[in-house]
């Protein structure tokens, strides 16, 4: 019984704060209000993030990955370029180095600029998220800068890749 | 850093023999080197009359003339065991040759010569025989130094292959390339037998893939000494360096045109890899691909007209050719997923390139027109990169079928194939100078 009742109070108060147009002094108070008449549906903690942003401020800029012979961006590498724009975002004064490589594969002319088309990927993908295109200087070193040395399928996923460098 | 002075203090006269007859009547057309050998009769060379010997300028001549004549692939080398008495004796005109001698051992051709050597003034004769015609096909006299000996033995290969086949053989040249022996990549230089290695630059970061002028000593080659990969250039006698062309992105790839005018480089400062003609000395340029995938590698045919280059703008890396205009482009390669790195050759006939099939390279030659594909390497290993004599009847790649990249050159068919540069170092981006 408490439960039905809790769920029309709870599709009562959804309903209010849906319609709330006029902008609200204070975003918290309905939260408020719902705690104290229902089950709240979600209790913040002290340490969660603010609602408006999806994730923490990453500590570092990570590196992506491209399948072989590929330019194209991956779901992972979209998110994690999305993680590095947030921090770049975070960091204004701070100018990166985003430079592609390859795997051992392949001519070394190819990678070359198989790489630069990588790196180019990243930096525009970061441009459409709100980077400055001024702060992301492409640089391309094809296959001559292995991340991890060997002829191993596992080595050369590694090495298909594109670095932030912090400069 | 001290380049040599190839040039400098050589002093070459090339004097040209009264009765030096050139068989015009009857080039010897070798399309399939290696079905159709010559024997060769190839003597030591003697001191000239009352010199005194020296065994080991005779042994380093010797080695250098047979390693080429043999690389050439058209000869059969008559044993030196069944030689008789006139191989013992100084025969540099005709009349001097005793040819039955020869008749008998089945040598249609025979190579005879003398040394001398003042201080350090070194004079070589050197005689081309035609054994069935009884004449002398070519004669020459070189003087120099003791450390032209191998240039001097280059020179005379080259000279006994366009006595009989009209084209100047390719062994008085050197090859470019690219080594980590002193710990990064740089550039180096070697005879086209692998003899005399040397250090060019001393960039101490990353350097590729170098190109020679066609007609000036100078080489050009892509570095990142200033923190992007730009173009170079760098003059061989004075060992003056350049930068060509420093846009943000790739200066990559460099290659001249067969008139030295322009350099074909694949470029990115607009947004994509792309080829573009830059003019010689760097002020001009115009760009020769505009397709959103990436364009790169290209090579000159030898007329200048047209340019050979792999593209992915079909899926994956394949062969193209455009005219310099940039109009008319059409793909060349059809076979296979992966084909890249083309050099059209000097003698415009074929244009060799590499594939990449079940994770290994591989070098093939085709016509220009598409047809005629043939695989030239087979085996375990990495060929690529491959690039052509001056003579178009060569090529010199990279192979890493011992485990380190290294240099080899081969026949046009494939044969021969022999390892050049120095071992156990990763060794890579041959070029072939035109002749030195």
């Amino acid at each position: 019984m408490k439960k039905w009742m809790a769920c029309i109070a709870v599709a009562l108060l959804v309903g209010l704060v849906g319609c709330a147009k006029q902008p609200a002094p204070d975003t918290a108070q309905p939260m408020a209000s719902d705690q104290a008449q229902s089950q709240p549906v979600a209790q913040p903690t002290m340490d969660q993030a603010p609602m408006q942003d999806q994730m923490a401020v990453p500590a570092a800029l990570v590196r992506i990955n491209f399948d072989f012979d590929q330019y194209t961006l991956t779901p992972e590498a979209k998110a994690a370029l999305e993680a590095n724009a947030t921090y770049l975002k975070s960091k204004a004064y701070v100018n990166v180095s985003v430079e592609g490589h390859c795997d051992e594969r392949g001519s070394d002319e190819y990678n070359l600029a198989l790489g630069e088309k990588r790196a180019l990927a990243a930096k525009n993908y970061l441009v459409s998220l709100g980077i400055p295109a001024s702060r992301l200087n492409v640089i391309s070193y094809g296959e001559e800068k292995p991340l991890v040395m060997g002829s191993t399928e596992a080595a050369w996923a590694q090495n298909r890749r594109v670095e932030f460098v912090e400069k | 850093m001290r380049v040599m002075q190839f040039g400098k203090t050589i002093l070459i006269g090339l004097v040209f023999l009264a009765t030096t007859t050139v068989a015009l009547a009857e080039k010897i057309v070798i399309t399939a080197p290696g079905q159709q050998t010559i024997p060769l009769a190839l003597t030591e060379f003697l001191p000239a009359a009352g010199q005194p010997a020296s065994a080991a300028l005779v042994r380093e001549l010797d080695q250098v003339l047979q390693s080429d004549l043999e690389l050439s692939g058209l000869f059969d080398f008559v044993s030196r065991a069944a030689f008789l008495d006139d191989a013992r004796r100084i025969g540099l005109t005709s009349a001097e040759v005793d040819y039955a001698q020869w008749r008998l051992l089945k040598a249609d051709m025979l190579i005879k010569g003398t040394y001398q050597l003042e201080g350090d003034r070194l004079t070589v004769e050197a005689r081309l025989f035609d054994v069935a015609r009884q004449r002398m096909l070519s004669g020459r006299r070189y003087v120099g130094q003791l450390r032209d000996l191998r240039t001097i033995a280059h020179s005379f290969a080259d000279q006994v292959l366009q006595a009989l086949t009209g084209d100047l053989g390719p062994f008085n040249a050197r090859i470019a390339y690219i080594s980590r022996a002193s710990g990064a990549k740089e550039l180096y230089l070697m005879e086209t037998d692998g003899a005399n290695p040397q250090r060019l630059t001393s960039h101490q970061s990353i350097v590729l893939n170098p190109d020679f002028a066609p007609e000036r000593k100078e080489l050009l080659f892509t570095s990142y000494k200033a923190g992007n990969p730009d173009l170079y250039r760098k003059e061989l006698f004075t060992g003056a360096e350049a930068a060509l062309s420093r846009r943000p992105g790739l200066n990559a790839g460099g290659r001249y045109s067969p008139d030295g005018r322009w350099i074909a480089l694949t470029q990115s400062d607009r947004g994509n890899t792309d080829i573009v003609l830059l003019s010689a000395d760097g002020r001009n340029r115009t760009p020769l691909t505009q397709h959103w995938g990436i364009d790169t590698d290209p090579s000159w045919s030898p007329e200048g007209r047209e340019l050979a280059f792999v593209s992915d703008r079909h899926g994956t890396p394949q062969v193209f050719i455009v005219d310099r205009d940039g109009d008319n482009l059409r793909r060349l390669t059809y076979n296979g997923r992966y084909n890249v790195t083309p050099a059209w050759s000097p003698k415009s006939d074929w244009i060799a390139f590499s594939r990449l099939e079940e994770n290994q390279f591989d070098i093939y030659i085709i016509r220009p027109d598409g047809s005629d594909e043939r695989r030239l390497t087979f085996g375990p290993g990495n060929k690529e990169h491959a690039r052509w004599s001056p003579d178009g009847r060569f090529l010199v790649f990279s192979n890493d079928a011992g485990g380190t990249k290294a240099i080899a050159v081969m026949r046009i068919d494939g044969t021969g194939m022999r390892i050049i540069s120095p071992p156990g170092v990763n060794c890579q981006h041959p070029a072939w100078s035109p002749r030195w």
